[in-house]
């Protein structure tokens, strides 16, 4: 019994650890992108008057409520059924 | 010199990860199952290793035990021994804790050469007499005839993960190499250039203040 509450706290801490740094991550991308778009000028002209700082700001801020980041919740999701279908596969089929 | 050592490392490491994943991975076999049984072992420290840890459910003790096995003969009439032992829930993540029923589940399969019952027997590790060791055997399902092919499913999605995985930590690090890193050895660089300018300057402005005293003691030795 104690295995298992082992496993379930170190599978917590790691999948932590990966939540955070996939976060951060995913992040950086985002901000190089916009970086690269408004550098390259593919942005509208109100953005332009926006200004870069501004416009990698606004496009974070949707970036914080956009669907790619409540996607790495997944990374706790995917490892627990994985465990539960492998329990279930090795041991009630 | 330095190359050799830096392939020998490597092959030694992708040999290690291999057999890991050999050792680790599951395996089908198709076997006629031929006696299920008990067998008092002594496990000792050189293969520790390839049992169950002394903690899950069939193994009360580290030294010796009670352990199931399973015998079975190939198509082939060549021999395979299993073990039959709960995994527990760390390593290897199979967290099987049915071993009863799974020796079960074998004995019934039993079957005599002339009426043969096939099964596909899945089951990590290996088997090394040399060291005593058996793979474990994780289920058992009967198959129609001893050609069946089997699809290894678990094995692909694991492999491809795995890949995945590596391929993502190394964009994850070159991201934090390219925006993290770099900029902060620039900005360390532009730093130390900064400091290395300024000690220029107040060495050049020192060098000044001494030649100054020196004239200053020149003006002195000449009175004198």
């Amino acid at each position: 019994m104690i295995a298992i509450l082992r496993l379930a706290v170190f599978g917590f801490v790691a999948m932590t650890v990966t939540y955070v740094t996939i976060s951060i991550y995913s992040r950086s991308v985002r901000r190089e992108k916009l970086e690269k778009q408004f550098d390259a000028g593919e942005v509208e002209a109100g953005d332009v008057e926006m200004g870069r700082d501004a416009y990698i700001e606004a496009g974070m801020v949707a970036y914080r409520h956009g669907l790619r980041r409540k996607l790495i919740w997944l990374v706790y999701i995917i490892p627990t059924i994985v465990v539960a279908a492998t329990v279930y596969f090795v041991n009630y089929q | 010199m330095l190359t050799y050592l830096k392939w020998t490392f490597r092959t030694v490491l992708l040999l290690f990860v291999a057999g890991f994943l050999h050792y680790t991975l599951p395996q089908h076999d198709i076997v006629r199952i031929t006696n299920t049984y008990n067998r008092l072992t002594t496990v000792g420290t050189e293969n520790a290793w390839a049992y169950a840890s002394p903690d899950t459910g069939t193994a009360e003790s580290s030294v010796s035990r009670d352990i199931r096995f399973i015998e079975a003969v190939y198509p082939d009439e060549s021999v395979i021994v299993y073990r039959n032992e709960d995994t527990g829930w760390v390593w290897p993540p199979y967290f099987k804790y049915d071993s009863s029923n799974l020796q079960a589940e074998g004995t019934n399969l039993k079957s005599p050469k002339e009426t043969p019952r096939w099964v596909s027997v899945t089951h990590y590790g290996w088997r090394l007499p040399f060291l005593s060791i058996y793979p474990n055997a994780v289920s058992v399902h009967e198959v129609a005839s001893p050609d069946v092919r089997i699809i290894p499913w678990v094995n692909i999605i694991v492999l491809t993960a795995l890949g995945l995985g590596l391929f993502m930590l190394r964009r994850m690090w070159l991201q934090f190499r390219e925006r993290m890193i770099e900029p902060a050895m620039a900005e360390v660089g532009e730093t130390w250039d900064e400091v290395e300018a300024r000690a220029d300057a107040a060495k050049a402005s020192a060098g000044g203040l001494m030649s100054r005293i020196a004239a200053w003691f020149a003006t002195w030795r000449k009175k004198g």
